[in-house]
């Protein structure tokens, strides 16, 4: 098992860099999320890596070897197209056994191999139909064995349940996470959908528009630990507040403009704070306790009206307009029945939120 | 294969054109193969059933005919597919922007008469013409080569006329092909070539299809290219059906030679038509 290594890799498209010299690790085993807007380039650096596309400049190692000038089919890189491109002239079998019937193996093997995989994928019942005679999940899953029957090193992965229904999805990515770990095959997946990266990866690195990566890191220091805006608003949900930092000599607070210091935690000190500095804090909606009742034991405390209320079955989302004017997300999670305390449109209540939970971002 | 939508129209919508094909080809053909077989009495009357015509043509000169018209077709088919399936494969791939440019420049020529495009050849390939010129002056020859009236002449016209009709089909077929799944090939270890042995040829098998009989058919039974760049030298069935439907009193004979071309240009198209056919059915095998 090779890791994937990429040197300073550059695509131009039409003069302009689509991917504008990245540099990344991709651990070997693990599964690995690539995740972007539409049209970051994500695709793009897939391709790249697949040898789909020629890199402008930069190298690609896999191990301690150069794949960079390495032709596609001599890669050990096989690739599930986003829309499975399973080649419509072969039934399942052949589909999958495409790759071992070049490779010259003994026919008896060609056959035991592709049979012990459609079995793993639930597949025995179509050996003999064409892709156009299966549903999507079906696709998908031939898809999925055709690229992998041949053992590769490494499996990218191009938004693959992109054509799914809701509910299979989440069925699918389980089935994904289960088959990488039984597999020990390196998993690239590249998405826009940050529930799914965050329910499959061991890694995960966040692309931006300007064809460079913005964050890498596990699914939950993403998302506990953005270290830019663009990353907090990709990867979940939050409120950004900007302010001024002060008092970064004593107790650090932020100042916000019409509504009052709070408390800010600065033990992982960066570089760019500085006393009376213009910065922003993140906080997850889900990290606000709001009531009407006084609470204690809380470092920061805000008022807010109740703009709207949202219902979303686990939990409840409430929108609040702050004394300023800014708005703020709160969500609370419906452990009850009946709630003791029942919040409605237009009342006044209080919000609470421990310091650790502001996640300080640079402006 | 892709399954054929229901058409939801009224069968009315193909009635004018099978008023014309009843009209125009049925009604004729029914028409050929009565004369060929009806005995006319002197004074016109209706004389009885006759295959004695046919007779006529049991002999090896005729024999040659239709072998000679069954080589131009095949050869001109063979011919325009391989300078055509390139050519269609370049257009819809690497043509890119200049692509509507270069379909205008392969159809531009059906914008001009006929009889135009043979003078042009004439003037290529004369003893003082285009060709013979060049080859002169670069020294590669020192006497002019006798292009006309020749099997090449004739050949060259053939598939300067019906490459597009070889092309088209081709070209239709390869620009709905989805590029990806050369990419998923070539991703699943295949070269360029198995690529296209593969994947890329068995896709394009009905386009491949369509254009072969779009060109098989007419140049079996082609007369005016074999007339005009071919002297006298060969006859072809269509030489020889217009020799006889035009001549004098010889129009049963014609007739009658009609219905066997038209015989075996039916047989040889549908074993073309099964051979086809068998290719573009996927195998179903999984023995391995």
């Amino acid at each position: 098992m090779r890791s994937i290594t990429l040197k300073r890799v550059k695509k131009l498209i039409n003069g302009s860099p689509i991917i504008d010299d990245i540099s990344l690790v991709i651990p070997a085993g693990k599964f690995f999320a690539l995740l972007g807007p539409s049209g970051c380039g994500k695709t793009t650096l897939l391709r790249l890596i697949a040898g789909l596309e020629k890199l402008d400049s930069g190298q690609i190692f896999m191990g301690d070897e150069d794949i960079s000038d390495c032709p596609i089919n001599e890669r050990p890189i096989n690739i599930v197209f986003q829309n499975y491109a399973l080649f419509p002239h072969l039934n399942v079998f052949e589909n999958i056994a495409y790759s071992l019937r070049l490779k010259k193996m003994p026919k008896i093997l060609i056959q035991q191999k592709v049979l012990k995989i459609l079995e793993a994928f639930n597949l025995e019942g179509h050996i003999y139909k064409l892709p156009s005679q299966l549903s999507g999940g079906q696709q998908q899953r031939v898809a999925l064995a055709r690229a992998i029957v041949g053992e590769p090193d490494l499996l990218l992965l191009d938004e693959p349940l992109a054509a799914l229904d809701f509910k299979l999805r989440e069925k699918v990515l389980l089935e994904l996470i289960e088959l990488q770990e039984k597999l020990k095959i390196t998993f690239v997946y590249v998405t826009h959908d940050q529930f799914e990266a965050l329910t499959v990866a061991d890694q995960m690195a966040i692309m931006n528009h300007d064809g460079t990566i913005e964050q890498i890191g596990r699914p939950k220091e993403i998302y506990e630990f953005p270290i830019s805006s663009f990353v907090a608003k990709f990867v979940g949900t939050t409120n950004i507040l900007p302010g001024t930092l002060r008092n970064l000599e004593g107790e650090p607070e932020i100042e916000i403009t019409d509504l009052g210091k709070f408390k800010v935690d600065i033990s992982q000190k960066k570089s760019w704070m500085s006393e009376g500095c213009e910065m922003m804090i993140s906080i997850r909606p889900e990290k606000i306790l709001i009531t009407k009742k006084v609470a204690h034991n809380f470092s920061n405390h805000l008022t807010g009206h109740v703009h709207s209320i949202v219902y979303h079955g686990r939990s409840t989302q409430y929108n609040l307009i702050l004394k300023n004017g800014m708005r703020l997300q709160v969500f609370e999670q419906n452990e009850e029945h009946f709630p003791q305390e029942v919040i409605d449109y237009d009342n006044e209540v209080h919000l609470y939120w421990q310091k650790e939970n502001a996640v300080l971002l640079e402006r | 294969m892709r399954k054929e939508k229901s058409s939801e129209l009224p069968f009315a919508i193909g009635i004018p054109a099978l008023l014309w094909q009843v009209l125009f080809f049925y009604l004729p053909l029914l028409f050929i193969v009565g004369t060929s077989v009806i005995l006319l009495a002197e004074d016109g009357s209706f004389a009885g059933l006759s295959f004695k015509s046919f007779g006529n043509f049991l002999t090896p000169v005729y024999a040659r005919v239709i072998f000679f018209s069954l080589l131009l077709g095949i050869s001109n088919t063979v011919i325009c597919l391989v300078i055509g399936y390139p050519l269609a494969y370049f257009l819809a791939f690497t043509g890119k922007k200049f692509k509507n440019f270069l379909l205008f420049l392969l159809i531009v020529p059906f914008w001009t008469n006929f009889l135009l495009h043979v003078y042009a050849w004439f003037f290529v390939l004369e003893r003082e013409g285009v060709v013979n010129t060049l080859l002169m002056r670069l020294g590669v020859i020192h006497e002019p080569i006798h292009f006309l009236n020749s099997v090449f002449s004739i050949m060259i016209m053939m598939v300067y006329y019906y490459l597009p009709f070889m092309v088209l089909p081709i070209y239709s077929s390869l620009e709905r092909f989805d590029r990806r799944l050369i990419e998923a090939s070539l991703d699943l270890g295949a070269t360029s070539l198995e690529t296209f042995r593969k994947i890329v040829l068995p896709l394009t098998l009905r386009g491949i299809s369509a254009g072969f009989f779009l060109v098989y058919i007419p140049s079996f039974a082609e007369f005016a290219i074999p007339e005009l760049m071919g002297g006298d030298k060969l006859m072809f069935v269509g030489n020889a059906i217009s020799h006889y439907i035009l001549g004098e009193g010889t129009g049963s004979l014609g007739a009658s030679f009609t219905v066997i071309s038209c015989t075996v240009l039916l047989l040889t198209a549908g074993g073309f038509y099964l051979l086809l056919n068998r290719l573009l059915t996927p195998k179903q095998r999984c023995d391995g």
